[in-house]
């Protein structure tokens, strides 16, 4: 009578430590799993909105270049990725080519999964693999004409990218190391925050600082530690806060797609990987850079008289 | 017979004060409506703010924590009423689901009802413990809907 009873307990007191450190109720199973939920890669590869099948096609994403559908990632032989070799998906993260050698839309973020380490990689791709297979055919990208030949894609490479795994800086700590990690290439921020230009490559000059022309029309905000425009203001233990539990220090929540990224990434990171990703985003050179359209309050107007 | 006609145009009266006041209700300018719904709203965040910050130890106001709940209890009892038909044109975040989508917006504006009813419930009790678990619950309701029903930053 004593053991069955006294399993429950231990169960129980595994679980617990087990969601503490994930931070929330789903458990990571191992690193790859784990890497699979912080790089939130169901975000553009599931639909779930419309509860589409897991990892086989993902919502519409509006971008000013054009409207693209994450494919289908599942080990389907012919509509997914199954005829896939370990060496293919590291080549199409680290260099956003193909197994047959055509260049990926940067929409797929290859510019910053680049960065991720070859242990990192295999262990993606080995959840990868043990993931269900779904047979749903892709749906092309919409994409203007001009933008069409993807032989283009390889001087946009030529202009902005730069493959190749992160390598820690030794005069930061562990930390910060970390952090720097998870941002630039895991978590893949910048591919939302830092604003493009014309050729839609990233303008490192306002690295994270935010932007008006985010996907799906949406307003993007300035993260760098600006007081003014970024999260300047904002102390770490609230950063960390925020990625847990979606709330803001003026009590508002986060909505739409930031929303989906907390549920789907940054609440089931550990806590310390929250607290690197907090560490890293205050050490940025602050960038003035206002994203909101300031109110227009014009003088004598209602608010003012009342009337 | 007098008092027969005095009742009569007192309830005439009454009669055409319902329809002034019925009036002046639906004539409510929307961009007053959104301005409320926006004020309630902050007043929402800013219980959600002190509440956090007490449960998280980072002040010592535990006194406080019911009169928080209490509010945020009230504020969330009838969330669809701040966003009546007609005001979804102007200075919103408010997403054209909201209207579009209404039974579903409606049962999810319901589910935040019930968890600030439960928290409220819960920081009444004075146990802490029980208190963030339904705080954090409450959290995940209103993160939930603004997911789908509001426009991040215009």
């Amino acid at each position: 009578m004593r053991i069955p009873r006294l399993i429950p307990a231990v169960c129980a007191v595994l679980a617990t430590g087990f969601v503490a450190a994930a931070g929330a109720a789903e458990v990571a199973h191992d690193r790859g799993d784990y890497l699979f939920r912080a790089a939130g890669c169901g975000g553009c590869h599931t639909d779930e909105k419309n509860h589409g099948p897991a990892l086989a096609g993902g919502p519409a994403i509006k971008t000013p270049r054009g409207t693209f559908y994450g494919p289908n990632i599942t080990p389907e032989p012919a509509l997914g990725l199954g005829r896939w070799r370990e060496a293919d998906f590291i080549r199409a993260m680290r260099e956003g080519v193909s197994p047959e050698g055509a260049h990926y839309y940067p929409s797929f973020p290859y510019a910053s999964y680049t960065r991720l380490t070859d242990d990192d990689l295999r262990a993606l791709w080995a959840y990868l693999r043990r993931q269900p297979p779904v047979a749903q055919p892709n749906r092309p990208h919409d994409v203007p004409w001009y933008l069409r030949p993807r032989s283009l894609l390889g001087t946009w490479k030529a202009l902005y990218f730069t493959p190749g795994a992160w390598q820690p800086r030794p005069d930061k700590d562990e930390t910060w190391n970390r952090g720097a990690y998870l941002v630039e290439a895991v978590t893949h921020c910048g591919e939302c925050h830092t604003p493009r230009d014309a050729l839609g490559g990233p303008r490192r000059a306002l690295h994270l600082a935010g932007t008006r022309d985010g996907p799906d029309d949406s307003v993007v905000p300035n993260i760098t530690p600006d007081r003014k425009t970024g999260i300047g203001r904002w102390r770490k233990s609230e950063i960390v806060e925020y990625l847990a539990t979606g709330m803001t220090p003026e009590g508002d929540f986060a909505g739409e797609r930031m929303a989906e990224i907390i549920d789907r990434s940054t609440s089931r990171l550990t806590p310390d990987d929250r607290e690197a990703i907090a560490t890293y985003l205050l050490s940025l050179p602050p960038v003035e850079h206002a994203t909101r359209k300031e109110k227009q309050k014009p003088v004598g107007g209602r608010d003012e008289f009342g009337f | 017979m007098i008092r027969q006609a005095v009742l009569k145009t007192l309830a005439r009266g009454a009669f055409a004060l319902l329809l002034v006041t019925a009036a002046a209700y639906a004539e409510s300018d929307p961009e007053d409506i959104i301005k409320y719904r926006q004020n309630v709203m902050k007043a929402n965040g800013a219980h959600m703010a002190a509440t956090g910050a007490i449960l998280q130890g980072k002040v010592d106001y535990k006194k406080e924590l019911a009169d928080h709940a209490k509010a945020l209890q009230a504020i969330n009892r009838d969330i669809p009423a701040l966003f009546p038909k007609g005001s979804d044109f102007g200075d919103t975040k408010a997403l054209d689901a909201v209207w579009s989508k209404r039974a579903d917006f409606e049962k999810r504006a319901k589910a935040s009802q019930v968890k600030a009813d439960a928290f409220a419930k819960a920081a009444g009790s004075g146990d802490m413990k029980l208190a963030s678990a339904k705080f954090k619950e409450l959290s995940d309701s209103c993160k939930a809907c603004h997911k789908d029903y509001r426009k991040e930053e215009k």
